[in-house]
């Protein structure tokens, strides 16, 4: 089952796919926790209670998002959703701590 | 790219857990026995071999200790690269002391911290002590506590202290964390990766040849102890999240700064030192104080840290912080009085839903508090991930030993040197550090190296030795057989570990008659636990020895194969 597969994988898709789950689940992880932090904040939560939040569904998250950058079939939407997305939620929680400080 | 999820699993199973399975071996064993590190101190440390003591007297024992601190040599060692000017030669005036003990602490571990002084970007200097407890006397810098300062670290960061994020010292933390994260990726895709994960797991053909016994062990302490693998990679990541997500300290460093302001007018707990010298009130009383107010919660406890903020500042303030001896939390339940009068500031409210969440994860993690069947299911749970990720390894040669027997793949024999220094490799390692402990002098002659840096060499050059060895030890395994390094080196683990108790003897009296008839069991228990990894070594070794001897009849009825190994 192995080496049926293995003619459709070139190097550089391979290497595109790790780089994906190892750089693309960090910065999805990253904005998960920024927006928790910043989120959570003006709702009166502890500032902390919103970082330890955040680490812990990123923590959860990380390894889904880690296997779903193998087993996605297009690259560019995974790209595009975990990248994409990390981006999104750590503006968000730059745009609140700017109204905010 | 890959036909299916499953497809996509296996593949991310297999590599990452190949690369990452090496180190994720070392930190699972190594936090196992960080679970009994208190108790390998004892084993490393006579002098330190009494009962658990509690916090004593700041007043008359601990406050001139604190006084006579000064910041450690590598401590120092890292100001300079932050700082242009010398450093000053007598570090007067620190920020912070701080103590803390544990139910299972016969010693007491006492640190002093300082504000760099001129420094590019803001940084402490570090100073540490051990004294005991009974008498203030203080155990010398150079002697190691083998269990929480050397194998602990290395359980969560290699002991690999260089900088690689502003944050400093953590490029072990990183290379550990990412171990961690794959340990996640293979639980889930192991998982996903077996059709039949019910079936598999009530399979074991120890009595087949080797590949299905090794796959049947590696799913059986896979999927056994799933829960806890999940739980110890989980919280173990929880506990430097900070670390490998530094976004309150960089992105998010504003809000965090308007944070500690509104909780410092909150608390009353000044945030920086008012500049104005102000002289220490008698401490003893504020710990009596704390006391009273656990016994009034009707908690009643010992003092388990013991710490001073602003040292010498009119803006000082003590905290007294309640052993969690009782509790998951580690430590709990903090009073915090003003340093100069003694008034209380405040008491930590209870915590909050998250907070407490948090500090259950990572108490149960690190363990502090008292529940010695859990502490051996620990140890049990922690052998059978090591078990689990070294079996892994093993199926991955023993898998490809067939498939390209004929092609003589080296890879495969890399692979499988690897895993011998790993697996009997890591545990030679550690037998040299406990040996070399009882072999070196008390007092080293002036002009050599700290003893405890000895300690540390003996267990890489042990290390090594035991790669070397397994390296060149693998031309069998480029013909389908079995590395003879393996069996070797079991034999040298058990007669290294028969040695560490006898020398444990020698060295200090304390045969296990002694320590068993006493109850003195965290000496006994390291003895003990010797004597079963040598009886397990040789085992193994005469298991191995009739399974060369198997391969070898084999390969006398394969003219062939024997030609091969002339070649």
């Amino acid at each position: 089952m192995q080496t049926g597969a293995a003619t459709h994988r070139s190097p550089v898709a391979l290497a595109g796919r790790i780089l994906l789950a190892v750089l693309g689940g960090y910065a999805f992880c990253w904005g998960v926790i920024a927006l928790c932090a910043a989120g959570t904040f003006p709702l009166g939560a502890e500032f902390h209670d919103g970082e330890t939040l955040g680490s812990i569904l990123a923590l959860l998250v990380y390894p889904a998002a880690f296997l779903w950058a193998f087993a996605a079939r297009s690259l560019w939407r995974a790209s595009a959703v975990l990248v994409g997305g990390g981006v999104l939620m750590a503006a968000a929680a730059s745009l609140i701590q700017m109204c905010l400080t | 790219m890959f036909q299916s999820f499953r497809h996509a699993a296996t593949w991310v199973h297999t590599w990452f857990g190949l690369v990452l399975g090496f180190l994720l071996v070392v930190v699972f064993f190594f936090g196992s026995l960080s679970v009994f590190d208190r108790e390998i101190d004892r084993w490393a440390i006579p002098a330190s071999r009494f009962t658990p003591q509690p916090m004593p007297s700041f007043d008359k024992m601990l406050r001139p200790v604190f006084e006579s601190i000064q910041p450690g040599k590598e401590s120092l060692d890292k100001a300079r690269t932050l700082v242009d000017g010398p450093l000053p030669t007598h570090w007067d005036h620190p920020d912070f002391w701080g103590a803390f003990t544990t139910h299972r602490d016969p010693v007491l571990d006492m640190s002093a911290a300082w504000d760099t002084p001129n420094a590019r970007v803001p940084d402490s200097v570090m100073g540490r002590r051990t004294i005991d407890p009974r008498s203030g006397k203080t155990f010398p810098d150079d002697q190691l506590k083998i269990g929480s300062e050397f194998f602990y670290p290395l359980h969560y960061n290699l002991t690999l202290n260089y900088d690689l994020t502003p944050n400093g010292r953590d490029l072990g933390n990183w290379i550990v964390g990412f171990a961690g994260l794959v340990m996640l990726v293979a639980l889930i895709s192991g998982v996903a990766m077996h059709r039949k994960v019910f079936r598999e797991f009530f399979t074991f053909r120890p009595g087949k040849n080797t590949q299905r016994s090794v796959l049947d062990l590696h799913n059986m302490t896979g999927v056994l102890a799933l829960p806890f693998h999940f739980f110890f990679a989980f919280t173990g990541l929880l506990i430097f999240a900070g670390t490998y997500f530094p976004v309150t300290d960089t992105q998010l460093e504003p809000l965090h700064e308007l944070h500690e302001k509104i909780e410092e007018q909150e608390t009353g707990l000044p945030h920086d030192r008012a500049g104005v010298a102000a002289p220490l009130a008698s401490v003893d009383p504020m710990v009596a104080e704390a006391q009273r107010r656990w016994a009034a919660k009707g908690m009643a406890g010992e003092v388990g840290a013991l710490s001073l903020n602003h040292v010498g500042d009119a803006n000082g303030y003590v905290s007294i912080y309640r052993a969690g001896t009782d509790r998951i939390a580690s430590v709990s339940e903090g009073i915090h009085f003003k340093a100069s009068t003694g008034h209380v500031l405040r008491e930590d409210p209870p915590q909050t839903a998250v907070g407490g969440f948090a500090d259950f994860l990572t108490g149960l993690h690190l363990q502090h508090f008292r529940h010695w069947p859990l502490r051996w299911f620990y140890v049990l749970g922690g052998l059978m991930g090591t078990t689990c990720i070294a079996t892994g390894l093993i199926f991955f040669v023993e898998k490809r030993k067939k498939q390209h027997a004929k092609t003589s793949s080296q890879g495969r024999r890399v692979v499988d040197s690897l895993a011998v220094t790993t697996i009997t490799g890591m545990l030679i390692a550690t037998m040299s550090i406990l040996i070399a402990n009882r072999l070196l002098p008390e007092a080293l002659p002036s002009g050599w190296p700290p003893r405890g840096s000895l300690e540390i060499y003996a267990f890489w050059t042990g290390w090594a030795l035991a790669m070397l060895h397994a390296f060149v030890r693998s031309g069998p395994v480029a013909l389908g057989k079995l590395n003879p390094a393996w069996r070797e080196q079991c034999w040298v683990v058990a007669v290294m570990a028969v040695s560490a108790v006898l020398l444990n003897w020698i060295t200090t009296g304390d045969t296990l008659l002694r320590t068993i008839g006493t109850g003195y069991w965290p000496v006994a228990g390291v003895d003990l636990s010797l004597l079963a990894t040598a009886t397990a070594a040789v085992f193994a070794a005469q298991k191995l020895r009739r399974k060369e001897a198997g391969a070898m009849e084999q390969g006398r009825s394969q003219p062939v194969v024997r030609e091969a190994v002339n070649v």
